[in-house]
Parts: structure tokens; sequence; C-alpha cells
């Protein structure tokens, strides 16, 4: 692994943390190279990332490293598999888990929410957890959307780098605070922008 | 996404043969609009299918596919594109290019998804369609008859046309056609310069690889069609297309390359640019930076010789310039021209890069392979390769050879065929600055490594088009990574040229990628289809085309040896600036890249990749031997 790579881990997972997108153990990430993935180790804290917290493993062949790789590789790799996505990060954000808990899909009244995600859905398994269910459900939702939130437990975001699927993770938790505070003001909400009447067919 | 009716059907067409002066109805299935899209990757799928890899570039079998793109001329930004696709005479391999104007909008206006064009013209002609037979010097026409409610289709004599320039081409058809969409081939196309180009009538043009030479092969002077049709290309859901066009609009103005940086300054704002960045390359990539930047930047450009802006067809961002000189008018120059006659060749008077540009455009030449050949010969003098030739700096040598060879002149002859035939001929290939004998374009791969893996797996060799890492490597769109950096950028690289060959088979503008992503072509394409077509799938086309392309070059005879840059790129240090004592570190990015594409480490799909995007190799074995070094002459 290049020092690069290992620095974007380092950068985006402590950013997670600090945001608070993330417990001290929750969350994981993973980017795509060729027909290998990294991804981050199970149990390790995104926070304090070391090289040794990076696991190399196939894409499409398990190996031995899947007794260190994180819950969630089986979704990662699914993704990865349906998708052109080079990178994924998966957090456990509190206002969107909020939101999941009582809407079916999050769509933005926030400016910054609006141009990048316009809709995001929420999609429902039992099983939530590094499930077969979960691999199966996702893919197909981030085939159309870059962000998909997965009720009660977290959005998986996908990009072509790290950067691009943590900044919208962050998009899409600063929308659900928004959200949340705005839906407690009670108040009618002043439309400003022409055609959000269809964000919600995006 | 879309819950309105398909549309989509069999792609119509119109295939003529100018050999036997035939015209017949075309048509293809829907399942390849949804494999290939149009534009593009329609020309490539012809290209692959008709087993163009087996045809010498300038034989009459050879065929040029003009082809617009599901989008052209619906409303989406930027959609008033269309591809020509051949086989390139000066790299060999399949080779699409694809301008703005109009021309595109009037195809499909008159119902046609795309144009074959086989064979060749016993005497210089031009192709008149949906139009009345007009005698321009009384030369005999052929006409021929409508087929299938497709419009009428007339060869008729070029007459006074040959031997005119682009710009009285143009002006003589508006005369003889009045309203009509033109795309015609200058004195440099007759001549069957290798790096002709096809200019339509906003002046934009098919700038690479020969297609122009191509045409003029085939004698074939214009191809006029009726401007005013009075079908606009069907859409399913206007009401879902507008709402989508609107939302990428916003995006378009609220960045500030689309909005601010391109309209104001034009592609030129980038001289500065990648100066400071130590990737411009100077005086044959001897050097990287360069001491004429400030002068020969798209600021100067505006201060002292921009009239007006303009924007093709259906283009909010308006990046084309309209300039005048003390003596001259006309279009441009763009970024690569202002540094291919510029910077490359080591010239800092702009008011000759923006008259030689002129001439480039009045004979109808790329002004990146001319200006870069033209640094070829400047090194190969310097060297003592070339005795009595031009040396770097020379601003009147660089107006002179573009005269003499679009006229075919002396030394203007031998820069004709390019750099890569012009280095061999003198004993010096490696003074050649180009990837599958196309010149490389103004980005220094020294100081952007990803762009250097770019240009050597092009499928249609040194170019910037297929996929510029000039977004994440500079610009830093979608986010700034390490230039330098050697590994972890070849799926960043596939997902641009994956991403490239979608935009142009829709076909749109690449510079809209500054601020859209994939998944608001793919809600664009659902609209005007009315069909859903997910921003994966999007993908997955552009992954089939860039495939199909391979295939093709490979049956052409390319292997990996060819998928390789210059040897001072991957050998000789850049001396100063940024980028100091770096140099390409080609092979582990290019191990990186085939695994990443499922290729072999030959660089060629393996079965399970060609079985996944439904393609098939078209020849098993029986390779055709390629010339390694091309020699002089038009062949490959």
């Amino acid at each position: 692994m290049s020092s690069a790579v290992l620095e974007q881990f380092q950068r985006t997972g402590h950013d997670l943390f600090i945001a608070g997108l993330v417990s001290s153990h929750g969350g994981n990430m993973s980017v795509r190279q060729g027909d290998r993935i990294l991804i981050t180790r199970r149990g390790s804290m995104l926070a304090h990332l070391e090289e040794r917290d990076i696991v190399d493993i196939g894409l499409e062949e398990n190996d031995a490293n899947v007794a260190l790789a994180s819950t969630e590789i089986v979704v990662h790799r699914a993704i990865y598999k349906a998708t052109s996505a080079l990178a994924i990060v998966h957090t456990h954000p509190p206002y969107a888990i909020a939101q999941s808990l009582v809407k079916d899909e999050i769509v933005p009244v926030d400016s910054e929410g609006s141009y990048l995600l316009h809709k995001v859905p929420v999609v429902e398994a039992q099983l939530t957890a590094g499930s077969a269910e979960v691999a199966e459900l996702l893919p197909r939702r981030l085939k159309e959307y870059d962000l998909v939130m997965l009720r009660g437990h977290g959005p998986f975001a996908i990009g072509h780098l790290l950067e691009e699927a943590y900044q919208l993770t962050s998009v899409l938790e600063m929308t659900c605070r928004i959200l949340t505070i705005g839906e407690g003001l009670g108040g009618q909400v002043k439309e400003y922008r022409k055609g959000s009447d269809q964000y919600g067919s995006w | 996404m879309s819950p309105a009716t398909s549309i989509l059907g069999p792609l119509r067409g119109l295939r003529v043969d100018l050999s036997k002066g035939t015209v017949d109805a075309d048509e293809l299935p829907r399942e390849v609009a949804l494999a290939y899209l149009g534009g593009r990757g329609l020309g490539s799928y012809v290209a692959l299918r008709e087993r163009l890899f087996e045809v010498e570039p300038f034989a009459p079998e050879n065929l040029l596919v003009f082809a617009p793109g599901p989008l052209t001329g619906t409303g989406a930004p930027t959609s008033g594109r269309y591809s020509v696709t051949s086989r390139s005479p000066l790299t060999g391999t399949v080779f699409d290019g694809n301008s703005g104007g109009s021309f595109g909008v009037a195809l499909r206006k008159l119902g046609l998804d795309y144009l074959i064009v086989a064979g060749a013209c016993a005497t210089p002609s031009c192709l008149a369609i949906g139009l009345e037979p007009a005698g321009a010097d009384g030369g005999a026409a052929v006409a021929t008859p409508p087929a299938d409610g497709r419009p009428a289709v007339v060869v008729q004599s070029a007459g006074e046309l040959w031997a005119r320039d682009v710009p009285d081409t143009l002006a003589r058809l508006r005369d003889l056609y009045p309203g009509c969409e033109a795309a015609v081939i200058g004195q440099a196309g007759e001549r069957e310069v290798l790096f002709a180009s096809i200019v339509n009538n906003h002046g934009r043009s098919v700038g690479r690889g020969g297609l122009g030479a191509v045409m003029g092969s085939k004698r074939l002077k214009a191809v006029v069609l009726a401007g005013r049709g009075k079908d606009r290309p069907p859409v399913a859901d206007a009401e879902r297309l507008s709402f989508v066009a609107y939302e990428a609009e916003k995006l378009l103005k609220a960045n500030p390359i689309t909005s601010q940086a391109l309209p104001e300054f034009g592609t030129a704002v980038l001289v500065n640019v990648l100066d400071q960045a130590g990737a411009l390359p100077t005086r044959n990539f001897r050097d990287s930076r360069f001491e004429h930047a400030a002068a020969t930047s798209g600021e100067a450009l505006r201060r002292g010789y921009v009239t007006r802006r303009a924007a093709c067809r259906g283009c909010g961002i308006g990046c084309a310039r309209r300039t005048a000189t003390a003596t001259a008018s006309g279009e441009g120059p763009e970024y690569e021209t202002i540094w291919s006659l510029g910077a490359a060749c080591g010239v800092g008077d702009l008011a000759a890069i923006v008259e030689a540009n002129y001439v480039c455009n009045r004979a109808g030449m790329d002004t990146i392979t001319m200006g870069s050949t033209i640094a070829c010969a400047m090194e190969l003098a310097e060297e003592g390769a070339l005795p009595g030739g031009p040396r770097f700096g020379d601003a009147a040598a660089v107006l002179s050879l573009c005269e003499a060879t679009a006229r075919g002149e002396g030394l203007g002859e031998e820069l004709g065929q390019g750099s890569a035939r012009l280095a061999a001929r003198h004993g010096r290939p490696e003074l050649s600055m180009s990837v599958k004998s196309l010149e490389l374009p103004a980005y220094d791969p020294r100081g952007m490594t990803a762009q250097g893996l770019a240009f050597a797996t092009s499928n249609r060799g040194g170019c910037h088009l297929r996929a510029n890492m000039l977004g994440p490597e500079i610009l830093g769109v979608p986010k700034m990574i390490d230039r330098f950096a050697t590994l972890g950028k070849s799926g960043l690289l596939i997902n641009l040229q994956n991403l490239n060959a979608v935009l142009d088979s829709l076909s749109l503008c690449k510079f809209t990628a500054f601020a859209m992503k994939e998944d608001y072509y793919a809600r664009l394409l659902s609209a005007v289809w009315g069909e859903t077509v997910e921003p994966q799938e999007l993908l997955r086309i552009g992954e089939r085309i860039w495939n199909a392309e391979r295939l093709f070059n490979l049956a052409a005879g390319f292997t990996r040896d060819d998928d390789t840059l210059p040897p001072r790129l991957l050998r000789e240090p850049v001396k100063a600036g940024p980028a100091a004592g770096r140099v390409v570190d080609l092979a582990p990015m290019l191990d990186e890249y085939y695994i990443a594409r499922g290729w072999d480490e030959e660089g060629r799909p393996r079965a399970a990749k060609l079985e996944g995007l439904g393609l098939a190799a078209p020849v098993a074995d029986a390779r055709p031997a390629r010339a390694a070094t091309p020699a002089g002459g038009g062949s490959v």
C-alpha cells in the first residue's frame, strides 16, 4: 500500500470521528485497486488508523485476510462488483439515522444538500450488519444513487475517491441536522428552489 | 426514473457508396443503441463490425461514420455535438473525433441517427442530403432516390469548390444552399495531409487523426445538410428533461471552471495554470515551464485579440473565441493551439501564433499535430539531423511552415506526414513526442503521472480527450490527488476513460464533467428515451465502447509495446520547476491498469471481461502485421 493511500485513510478516518459521524470503533472504509480491496480492519478505530489497520483482500476471491477485514466486507465486495465505485465510506451519523427511522426517503431542504444529493433513498433489512441481505439490497440502489441510507444503521456512500464518499456522508448528516431542527420548529418551510417539488422523483 | 413511454427504437441511417453511386437505407437494432448509445460508440461498433482494421485508411473500403448522439439537439446542456469515426491514416487505430456546431442537430432533424460513407468518388464531389441539386458550375449531379422515407441524397460534382480553403468553401455552400449545415475539408484534406481535419460551418473541427484526409481520399469535399429540417429530435418526457437540464445548468453555473474560467478566458486559461504547475511542455518537451507563458496566456489573448465570445449550439459555457490581429481575423486559438504553435516551438509571439492558427483553420489542419511536428523539426535541426531546418523560437518559421504544409511545398510536404514519420525518416524516432503516432497535447506527464498513463493507454494515441487527468491532478475535480504518485490512480483513470466514451456517444461536451457526474447524464438520457438508464449502466456502456476500441486496435496489430510514452518522458528528468527531477514510471502503472481493466498482462481483454460486456474478439489469432515504426507515406 502506498503512503498516499494510507494517508487518505488516516485523514478521512480522523475527520469522520471528529465530525461525530462514527463512534470510537464504528464505521468502515475501503478503496478498490484493480482486483483487490483495501478495507479497514474489524474493530479498528477510524480516528487512529495505522498501516496494520488496512487489510488487503481479494475482490472476487476470499483469502485468509477475511479474518481481519471489516464485518461489512461482504457488502463492500457486492458494491464494488455492481458499480464503478473505487471508494466506500460507511458511517453511523446520529441525525441521519434518526431521520431514517421515520422516513422512506430523505429529501434535503438546504441548498448544499439539494445540489449534491437531491434525494437519499432509505432501505431496510432485518439483519443490518454484514449480512447477505444488505449485500443484495444496497448495490441495487447504489447503481442509481451515490449515497443510500440503511434504516437504523447508517449510510453507504460511494465515490472514485474516499474524499468524495466522505463529502457525501458529511453533507447527508448536515442535511439531516437541518431537517431535524427545522421540523422541530414546526413551521411551514418557505420554498425558495425552482423545481424542488420534483426532487422526490430524482 | 422516467415514467414516460419509451421512444427508443431502431437506429435509422443511410449508407452512401461513393464508388457505386448508391444510397441505401440502413438500420441498427435498438439493442445497439442500448449497448453503444450513438456518436463515438456507434462509430466504434460499426468500425469493429465491418473489420476496418483490415482496411488501409486511404482505401475506398474505409468508412466515414457521421453520428450524432441520442441527446444531440434535445435541449440537454451542450448537446449540439456529433462524431465522425474511421480508421486513422495517422495512427492506424480506430479513430473518432467530434465537434460542436449544428451539423449533428441537422442530421437528427433529417431523421438520421447516422450516415455511413463508403467508397470513393471518381472526381471531386459533394454530398447533399435533404437538398435539391444546386449546380455550382454546371457539374453533373447524380441524384439517388430517397429511400424508406429518408431524405434524398445527391452526389454532386464539387466543381469550383475543390482547392478552395475552408472559409471560402463554407461561404460558397451557404450561397448555393441557404441555411444549410456543412462539414467540409480544406486543401490539407484534399492533399491527404495526415492530420487534416473536418470543419463545420460554425468553425468547429473534428480535428485530430486525419479524418479530413480520409474524406479527401474519397474526393469528398463536403457533406451538406438541409439545415432547417422540420422535425426536432424526439424526446419521451420533455417535462422531465427540462427539470434535469435545469438542475444540470445550476451545477454548471455554480462551478467556477464552467461559469467563470472558461467563459472569461476560454480554454487558454490553462496556459498559466499548467505553467505554474510545471507541466507546460516547452521546446518539444525539453522543458516544462515556458518563459513566455504570460505573454501567450488566456489573459493576454483576451487583452489583445479577442473580439467576442462564442458558444456551440446548446451550450451555456461559451469557451470559443473570435479573435483578430492587425491583418486577419478568425476562430481561436484554443489552449492546445497556443501551446503547440507557441511553447512547443519556443515561440512567445502571440500575434504570430494567432495567425498561424488561422492558416491551419483555413487549410483544415489539426493544430496540435502541426505545431508538434514543427517542434520536432526544430529539435531535429538543432541536433543536426535536419540541416537547414527551423530553430526554436522562430515565429516566422512556424507561420511559413504551416503555409508550406497546407500547400505541400518544401519541408511542408514532410511535415504533412506528422512527427513520427518525420523523426523516423531523419533517423531520430525518439524525438517525435507522440503515442501511436498521434502527437501529445499540452500536458507534460512528468508533472502529472496519471496523464502519462492516460496518453499511453488512449485508444486513439496521444490524446487528452480520451481522459484528461487535469481534473484530479491539477484542478481538484472531483478532488485533488497526488499528481506525482505512481500507483493507485488507474481506477480513477479508467472511470474517466469510460465516462468520456459515454459523453462522446451521447454526444455532450466533456467540459460539463467539470461540474456534473454520471447520474446527471443518466437522468438526461432516461428522460429523452423514456427508459430508465442507471448511472452505473451508463459507465458500463462506456467500458464496452472502450473495450470494443481495444479489440479493434489489437486486431490491427497494436500490442502492449504501443502503450508507451516517448523515451524522453520515461528517462529524462524535468530540469527545473515544480516537477524538477521527475520522470514517468510507466511500467508498474500499466500493470496496475491492465489488472483493473480485466485484461491480461499483454493488454488483451480476458474472456470473462468480454463475456460480461457482451463482446467477442473479432479475430482469434490472425493479426495482420503492422510496421512498428511508421515510414513515409500514408499507410501504417
